[in-house]
């Protein structure tokens, strides 16, 4: 069947017709919608699997991969950043292998679309040494998670399926088999010598068998992948080797300025048959490499003819567009023609538009009241979520990686700073990475504030749902039983009310040699089932004109997406996108000049 | 049919449901037999950040739209739509959603005030996408698919409100700039 499917739908296509039967990974643009997709395929079909989300990206890895050494086939999901998270795992998997088919689908974003850094997840597949898939667009992506599945099952190795963020948000028609469902059944075999390969002397036969099978995969690499596409080039002034999306740019800058130059794609980017490649640059003056993000390709095959990012002709950083490979082409002297891509911005003044925290939510009373208590001398370590948008109310000092809060607060606190420091730290963070740094501050007694923002959620990437649905899992008792005592406040839209707790906590921290924990539970306006259970109190608020004094005390402090300035140079508050929160109507106002709007 | 080379660039910022505007025209590639590419932003952008969609009907490699390359760009905000002129062929045209002070661009343009009449309750703001659309195929003559297809497409897409999208679809029909 055809089907419009976006890069990630194809992926769990693949998996579903490779019958996949556990997917498990933590949530994180752009690969959220895999695991999503999964499920709902699994219901609309009645499939019986297990693709559940984990706590965090290592759970996820390990779920997966101990399910294919039982036997089964399995996936891991997760963003470049959540491959970190799971490389200690990844590293010893990669050793040991596999049964069942098991395929690491990582996604990365070049460009900083939605992510922290722009590294290239091919590398880590690189210093794990298992093979990688580098798919150029979702009918691609399709069939290279099936290609992975069963190249994973025959070599019995991790392999890995580096999608890139305009192959993920990307839609293409693409031709689908009718689901045929048949799992693998669960069935583990003792052999400690595998399993459990232990240093020195096990895991050194491991090591050595690493390499003969590396070196059979880079020989199916250029049997099966490479040579094939090889019959028709004809060696003149450039080959162009080219994997994953930069291929579609190749291609399409070629046809544009009307260029013909032999284009060699590998699909598998790493490990490849090197010697086989260099023997294929006679006869050409040079070869240009075009990849993202990383010189993965070039590094392993360079010769002097070979132009790319380790000569500077393409460039390093950012996302890979037709016009920067145009300025390739001239730089390496093959194209002397216009620059059909002229970059004409408009010359007047156009306002940035930065994101906000949505109307309504209590991210941003928390925030206003942590302002207005610890003041702008505290210093604000803070994390990865939704919640990070408080930097707009000037209450975040730092962000570094998930979990990230905690520790810096340790240090921080450690490097007596001698101001206070205050943390803060969404659900699904604390749990994906907040405790062990939270145990580390009891024992080694340090002093700060961490605020645990929790709307039940993971928000930040599409509202995933968290561990907290289960009854049994709390944050609350989590923290009390590290020996603290919780300061709970359940989110009200009086700001008094949020701003007396705060009063509470500060005061409980000045009197405390531990870490002062404050658990605010919340919810996310954007979350239906949440707001139909509670919804939002319906108290619109509108502007008193007269009492606006023009202070732009909201503005800095609150900032909710309705209020504007219009043109007397006072608030005003745009009624299409007030929800009716009620919150702005009580303190955030020196003059009290925000009312309610009976519409 | 088949010969058909359309590059459009949908902007707004996120909430105004540019992307579901690519969702729509893949539809209908895919009933016209045309290949079609598109993409989107996610993420950050859904926190009312800009949003950019590029649509790619035809034989085309990349979803991504280059510089001067858009046939058609469809801003569902002044300001967003600023911002990505220079992702219009010199020859491309721009459908709006802006005021009177909206600049004046060496580009075929086809404005309307899409908040105020939302305001005077000519249409629901929630259907600005869908109204937008209506209003650029009835000025843009080389739109690659007719109202009939697009009728078709809200249809498919989600059959329980069809009938107030095409309602919207076509009062943004008989809109004149
Ligand atoms: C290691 C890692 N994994 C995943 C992500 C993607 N990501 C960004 S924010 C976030 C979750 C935020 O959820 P929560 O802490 O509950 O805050 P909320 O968005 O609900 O306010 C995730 C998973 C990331 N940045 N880093
Ligand atoms: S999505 Fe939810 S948590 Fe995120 S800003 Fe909106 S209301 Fe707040
Ligand atoms: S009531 Fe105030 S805080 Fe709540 S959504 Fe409306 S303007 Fe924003």
């Amino acid at each position: 069947m055809k089907r419009i499917l976006l890069g990630n739908e194809a992926i769990a296509w693949g998996l579903i017709n490779s019958s996949v039967d556990v997917v498990s990974g933590y949530p994180g643009t752009p690969s959220s919608e895999i695991l999503s997709t999964y499920q709902f395929i699994q219901r609309q079909f009645n499939i019986e699997a297990f693709a559940e989300w984990s706590t965090n990206e290592k759970v996820g890895f390990e779920v997966a991969y101990a399910a294919a050494v039982a036997n089964k086939r399995s996936c891991a999901t997760m963003k470049q950043v959540g491959l970190n998270v799971a490389s200690d795992a990844l590293m010893s998997a990669a050793y040991i292998g596999n049964k069942g088919g098991f395929v690491l689908v990582v996604t990365d974003d070049p460009g900083f679309y939605s992510s922290q850094t722009e590294q290239d997840s091919r590398m880590v597949a690189k210093q794990a040494r298992i093979p990688v898939f580098d798919p150029a667009n979702p009918k691609e992506a399709y069939h290279f998670t099936r290609h992975a599945v069963e190249l994973s099952e025959k070599f019995e190795t991790p392999v890995m399926l580096r999608s890139l963020l305009r192959v993920c948000h990307s839609r293409q028609i693409v031709e689908i088999e009718e689901p045929d469902f048949k799992p693998r059944e669960g069935k583990f075999v003792k052999d400690v010598s595998r399993w459990a390969a232990l240093p020195r002397k096990t895991r050194l036969i491991q090591a050595y068998q690493q390499m003969e099978r590396i070196q059979e995969l880079t020989q199916y690499n250029w049997e099966k992948l490479i040579k094939p596409k090889t019959l028709g080039l004809k060696p003149g002034k450039l080959l162009i080797l080219t994997a994953g999306t930069s291929h579609n740019f190749v291609l399409e800058t070629m046809e544009s300025l009307e260029l013909a130059f032999d284009v060699l794609k590998l699909d598998m980017p790493y490990p490849l048959p090197i010697k086989e490649i260099r023997s294929l640059f006679d006869g050409y003056e040079m070869v240009l490499v075009v990849e993202e993000t990383t010189p993965l390709i070039e590094e392993q095959i360079l010769t002097s003819k070979v132009k790319g990012k380790l000569s500077g002709d393409m460039h390093l950083v950012d996302e890979m567009t037709n016009d920067k490979l145009l300025k390739a082409f001239q730089k390496i002297g093959v194209y002397q023609g216009e620059n059909i891509y002229p970059n004409l911005p408009y010359q007047g003044e156009i306002p940035d538009r930065v994101p906000k925290l949505c109307a309504g939510c209590p991210h941003r009373d928390v925030y206003f009241a942590l302002k207005k208590v610890f003041k702008r001398r505290a210093v604000y370590p803070s994390d990865i979520g939704c919640y990070t948008l408080g930097i707009n109310q000037g209450v975040i000092d730092t962000v570094l990686c998930m979990g990230g809060s905690i520790g810096m607060a340790i240090g921080f606190s450690v490097a007596k700073i001698k101001k206070p420091i205050v943390a803060t730290i969404g659900d699904s963070t604390f749990l994906h990475a907040g405790i062990p740094p939270l145990i580390t501050a009891i024992y080694t007694k340090q002093k700060f504030v961490l605020v645990i923002l929790d709307n039940s959620t993971t928000a930040m990437t599409g509202r995933q749902p968290t561990a907290e649905q289960s009854p049994q899992i709390d944050i609350k008792k989590i923290v009390e039983g590290l020996g603290l005592q919780v300061l709970e406040y359940v989110y009200e839209n009086q700001m008094e009310k949020t701003v007396d707790f705060f009063k509470a906590v500060q005061k409980h921290s000045e009197e405390s040699e531990l870490p002062t924990v404050a658990l605010v539970r919340e919810f996310c306006v954007l979350d239906k089932p949440m707001m139909l259970e509670k919804p939002l109190p319906g108290q619109f608020a509108t502007v008193d004109q007269d009492l606006c004094n023009s202070c732009k005390r909201c503005m800095v402090e609150f900032n909710c997406p309705p209020f504007y300035w219009n043109d007397n140079k006072k608030i005003e508050i745009d009624p299409n996108f007030c929800v009716g929160c009620g919150a702005c109507m009580n303190i955030v106002c020196p003059t009290d000049a925000f009312i309610g709007d009976d519409r | 049919m088949s010969k058909i080379k359309y590059q459009i660039v949908a902007t707004g910022f996120g909430g105004q449901g540019t992307v579901f505007l690519v969702k729509l025209l893949s539809i209908c590639a895919l009933h016209n037999g045309v290949e079609c590419l598109g993409t989107e932003n996610h993420g950050m952008s859904q926190r009312g950040g800009t949003v950019v969609t590029d649509i790619k009907i035809g034989d085309f490699y990349t979803p991504v739209i280059s510089l001067a390359q858009a046939n058609l760009m469809i801003g569902l905000h002044p300001e967003e739509a600023l911002r990505v002129v220079q992702y219009l062929s010199p020859s491309g045209a721009i459908v709006v959603n802006a005021g009177k002070d909206f600049p004046k661009l060496n580009h075929p343009t086809y404005r309307l005030d899409a908040f105020h009449l939302a305001e005077k309750g000519v249409f629901n703001i929630q259907a600005l996408n869908i109204f937008m659309l209506g209003f650029a195929i009835s000025h843009v003559s080389d739109f690659p698919f007719s109202v009939r297809e697009i009728e078709g497409a809200i249809y498919e897409i989600n059959p329980k409100i069809a009938p107030m999208n095409l309602e919207v679809f076509h009062l943004g029909l008989s809109q004149s700039p």
